[in-house]
């Protein structure tokens, strides 16, 4: 159960237990919010995050893109974390050795410049429309489009009895969308709140789970503190 | 002037206010004025602030015989008070000493609610005496030219040292003083502290172990004798009074009296929320004392912070709800009357606020206990006790706590720079880190230099340099700023500060609270209703709401836990359930249809008796231990248990625990008797069972929380300054998966641990109770339904911990995320 099929409007999609989406048709793989240079960010200001982590974000794309040799590489926005540090070098290097198309559609934390993408041959856009479909990097509804996003980093609580939870990233999907889950280390997550007829499926190591949905009556919610 | 000369001065001008110095005063003005180091014990109200302050003032007129005419400039003392709120009042003692021998010496404050005006103006010149919080001492050793500062500096006072002994900030009190023992050559350490178990370590920990200034030194104890009465407020309607709860509003009737026939009264809670409840439902039911009393606690804007305390001072307040906040120092002679609303889980802090009422020396002091729930009538029963027989406890000193260290060396690094070799040996004598290893402190510069322990290619770490000479240094301002900011947030949840969009500060609270609220949501703040408007940097902006709410503000604060003293008057308390009435004390006696309840779903367990109950809700399997031994022994001992349990079979449990017992819940059953046959109650690998266990819960990660802050590997940003972090958020969480998978042998990692054993867990206490359960006989009761005991286990929804043996697939199979419908 590494990964696990749906399909939209008559498309095939294919979710990744790495959080990546493949879109059958278009033999394209897409991913959001890697948020490369992260790590390394926050040494560059003194916070000393293990750099180990770094490549971890690489390998996984690897993996990825092993497992699907797409023909399109769609990164939905927030590949950089912030300004430009040393992991810009081994992100040319990478490029270099990727035979897939690469666009990015550019998020908030896009903040290196196009032109630097660009060099790599890289496209960057704001957002894409295929077919019925729009790709952006923030969740949106437009007309009669099914819209692909990231941004938001998904993640669900699961119960079950005896008191127990447990937190996971997800792909967060509804009648006109798809939020991806973030794709990078050391990124983080925000918990969503099913709503009615929405699908998710959570992340597990290295599977792809649909979540059954159980309906409850809102519990009173109190602290103490 | 001879010293016979300067006691003559320091008698007079306690003759001139009809007062008698005691014996512990003059005690400590001679050993000071003979150049010794000291510890102090002595109660608050005991007159201990002159016992210190007077040799100070007589030091430096020995010293300048010309004082009344020439005044020499500069730094004398520093006194540390761990409460901002306390300043005041220590100011003005030492004023009143100062101007009154004319000696033209001046009196500064110097904390977190000092402004940067005054802060400048301190910079150019100093106080002579200076009163202040121990992160702001930390910042003052990460300004400029601080040695100059302390130079001439004779004394370093810290008061309440009782209180920051168990704490980091103790921690960074021992760093502090080891620097300024080495730059002001006539410094005096003195500390003051109420009585604790451990008042011996306590001046080793101020003094450092086996140190000049240690040999050097005194212990004066003040035995100064007060008499504490306690009353318990027991239900009239035992019957009915709940089984559960913490908020002891079912009680609110009887506290009215209390407060009506007493000129000031203290009505002391155990947090912040319940504070705010308190004040509220108050007003609620008697409009008539609207005007007559007032709140006061931690989160609550300085402005009226003081304006309660002048008031308290003023008389012209009948009862003030509070928290912690009050526990300390602050002379408020008024008080009459103390009201203690809930367990204080611990006899020294009891004690502490009984102190507060007739508070002057040879007063009577008269504390109310006011139980929130029917099993807590135990603990009231056992307070008792302890106040009659002198309990108290002792304050465990940290060890080895790595993040501390590392903030004290950036703190060094961006004043004036250190040179390793000379740090390391002044940190080396400290009790915190007596055992320092060499390569232990190699870790850390590299750790600080390089962010790792090897230099790796595409690096770009930045924090400290070394320069050519050896110095390190930070050159870095940006480092440099978000490290002073860091030093002085306290540790705790992000903090957002609470304003009026048309400005006004109102206070600070936590973002979990706010980042449940919505636009137009009303919730009730520092005693008002506030119509949340929206958050804008760190800045909550609200309007005042005519509206009714039930949402109370909330913060997270840790709990209290029994301590090892009271867990144990505990339980012989409520084995005097099977006392002859005679025999049994009132609080007891009131309970009397509880333990019949309890008898007849289970049994009311006698000292040789363990008992474990077992019953099914449609919550699931509940499984309940009851070793009395306080919470956090039961936090480790349900964890510990619930491994040892899991490896039986593959099974998940959520735990809950309280101060009597914990509890296993699960959605299957455990097989109790092979529980018992297995004997899992054995000491034998409880270290690396429990290290196991850790694993599998989340108290080490709450552990690194502050370890990462404090560290600063985490920016929490300043509550009062949106300062820019852009891109820098992140949070412990993220940060403590990331060290696990990549850096286990990381040392601040590693510390989470330690800590969780030595401070969360109380290892060692969790080895004596284990013993003792081998001695007793293990009662298994199949109840039909939930007893009298179990009953505020079973129902805290709040503070649980997961424990898990089985395949992640297995366990989500069972598992479903939840529609909520309104």
């Amino acid at each position: 159960m590494s990964t696990k099929s749906i399909q939209i409007r008559n498309q095939n999609f294919i979710m990744h237990y790495s959080g990546a989406l493949y879109w059958n048709e278009k033999s394209s793989l897409l991913i959001s919010d890697v948020h490369l240079g992260k790590i390394s960010h926050f040494r560059k200001f003194g916070a000393a995050v293990p750099q180990a982590a770094i490549h971890k974000n690489f390998q996984t794309m690897d993996t990825a893109i092993d497992f699907f040799k797409p023909k399109t590489l769609i990164f939905m926005g927030d590949l950089f974390h912030s300004s430009l540090n040393n992991e810009w070098d081994i992100f040319e290097d990478w490029v270099r050795l990727i035979a897939a198309e690469i666009i990015l559609i550019s998020g908030n934390h896009d903040i290196i410049s196009p032109l630097k993408y660009e060099a790599l041959g890289i496209k960057v856009i704001s957002e894409l429309i295929l077919d019925t479909f729009l790709l952006t990097h923030h969740p949106e509804e437009r007309d009669e489009l099914f819209n692909f996003s990231g941004h938001i980093h998904p993640a669900i609580r699961l119960s079950g009895v005896g008191r127990q939870t447990v937190r996971l990233p997800c792909f967060y999907k509804t009648k006109s969308q798809i939020i991806l889950p973030a794709f990078g280390e050391f990124t983080g997550s925000h918990t969503m709140h099913p709503i009615e007829e929405c699908e998710i499926f959570a992340l597990l190591g290295d599977a792809v789970l649909p979540v059954p949905i159980k309906e409850v009556k809102q519990k009173r919610y109190f602290r103490n503190s | 002037m001879t010293r016979e000369e300067l006691y003559r001065i320091a008698e007079t001008w306690f003759q001139q206010q009809n007062w008698k110095p005691f014996k512990f005063q003059k005690e400590t003005w001679k050993a000071f004025l003979q150049g010794k180091h000291g510890l102090l014990n002595a109660p608050t109200g005991s007159g201990k602030t002159y016992a210190l302050w007077f040799p100070i003032v007589l030091n430096y007129i020995k010293k300048n015989p010309d004082y009344k005419t020439k005044h020499k400039k500069g730094l004398k003392a520093v006194w540390i008070t761990p409460l901002r709120a306390l300043s005041e009042e220590i100011r003005q003692s030492a004023e009143r000493v100062t101007i009154d021998l004319d000696t033209q010496m001046t009196v500064g404050i110097r904390t977190g609610d000092t402004s940067a005006k005054a802060r400048l103006a301190m910079k150019k010149q100093m106080p002579d005496l200076l009163i202040t919080t121990p992160e702001s001492l930390q910042l003052l050793l990460a300004s400029k030219g601080y040695d100059k500062i302390f130079k001439d500096c004779t004394a370093i006072v810290v008061d309440e040292w009782h209180e920051l002994l168990g704490t980091k900030r103790g921690v960074q009190m021992e760093l502090a003083i080891s620097r300024l023992k080495s730059i002001s050559k006539q410094l005096r350490i003195w500390g003051i502290s109420a009585t604790i178990g451990n008042l011996d370590q306590a001046r080793n920990v101020l003094l450092g172990p086996q140190t000049k200034a240690l040999e050097n030194s005194v212990m004066i104890k003040a035995n100064v004798k007060k008499k504490i009465t306690v009353k318990s407020i027991i239900p009239k309607k035992m019957e009915t009074f709940p089984w559960r709860g913490h908020l002891g509003l079912r009680l609110l009737e009887d506290v009215i009296p209390i407060i009506k026939n007493s000129k000031t009264t203290l009505l002391f809670t155990n947090t912040r929320s319940q504070c705010e409840i308190w004040f509220q439902k108050i007003l609620e039911k008697h409009p008539e004392l609207a005007g007559e009393i007032a709140m006061h606690h931690g989160s609550i804007n300085k402005e009226t912070r003081s304006w309660v305390e002048q008031a308290i001072r003023n008389e012209s307040l009948k009862a003030v709800v509070c928290t912690s906040s009050l526990d300390l120092g602050v002379d408020f002679a008024p008080v009459e009357t103390v009201v203690q609303i809930g367990g204080p889980k611990g006899v020294a802090r009891f004690l502490q606020r009984a102190g507060r009422s007739g508070h002057r020396p040879g007063k009577e002091s008269v504390i109310y206990f006011m139980p929130t729930h029917a099993i807590e009538l135990i603990e009231a029963s056992a307070l008792q006790k302890a106040v009659k027989q002198n309990t108290v406890e002792d304050r465990i000193p940290y060890l080895n706590s790595w993040d501390v260290l590392l903030q004290y060396m950036t703190t060094l690094a961006i004043s004036d720079g250190f040179y390793p070799d000379e740090i390391y040996k002044e940190v080396s004598q400290t009790f915190c880190y007596q055992t320092l290893t060499k390569d232990q402190w190699q870790w850390l510069l590299n750790f600080l230099v390089m962010g790792s322990q090897s230099l790796q290619s595409y690096d770009e770490y930045k924090k400290l340099t070394i320069e050519e000479d050896g110095k390190f240094k930070v050159n870095d301002r940006g480092v440099a700023m978000r490290h002073r900011f860091q030093i002085g947030t306290i540790v705790g949840d992000t903090n957002l500060t609470v304003r009026y969009q048309k400005g006004g500060y109102i206070g600070s609270i936590e973002e979990f609270f706010i980042s449940k609220l919505n636009r137009g949501d009303v919730f009730t703040f520092a005693g008002r209703n506030l119509e949340f408007i929206r958050i804008k940097g760190m800045q909550v902006h609200v309007r005042n709401s005519t509206k009714k709410t039930n949402r109370i503000s909330s913060w997270m604060g840790s709990r209290l836990t029994l301590s090892a003293q009271m867990s144990e008057l505990l339980r012989v308390e409520l084995y005097s359930s099977y006392n002859d009435k005679k025999d049994q004390s009132k609080e007891i006696r009131s309970l009397a249809h509880i333990f019949e309840r309890q008898r007849r779903e289970s049994i009311v367990p006698k000292p040789n008796e363990f008992l474990i109950e077992t019953f099914k809700t449609r919550e699931g399997y509940h499984h309940i231990f009851y070793p009395f031994e306080g919470r956090f022994v039961h936090e480790a001992m349900g964890s510990l248990l619930g491994y040892r349990i899991s490896l039986l079979s593959p099974i998940t449990f959520s735990l809950a625990f309280n101060d009597y017992g914990f509890e296993l819940l699960s959605d299957k059953p455990i097989n109790m008797q092979q529980v018992i046959d297995n004997d899992l109650f054995t000491t034998d690998y409880l270290l690396d069972d429990l290290q196991k266990s850790l694993n599998a819960t989340e108290m080490a990660r709450r552990k690194f929380r502050d370890i990462a802050i404090i560290s600063g590997m985490v920016f929490t940003g300043y509550p009062n300054k949106a300062i820019k972090m852009k891109h820098l958020q992140s949070n412990s969480q993220l940060l403590f998966e990331v060290f696990r998978d990549y850096e286990p042998e990381n040392l601040l990692f590693q510390q989470a641990f330690t800590e969780t054993f030595q401070h969360q867990l109380e290892e060692g206490r969790l080895r004596l109770s284990m013993l003792r359960i081998a001695t007793q006989e293990i009662v298994w009761k199949q109840c039909q339904k939930a007893t009298p005991f179990s009953f505020p286990l079973i129902t805290d929804r709040l503070s649980r911990e997961k424990l898990s043996s089985e395949k992640w697939e297995d366990r989500i199979k069972r598992m479903a995320a939840l529609l909520m419908k309104k």
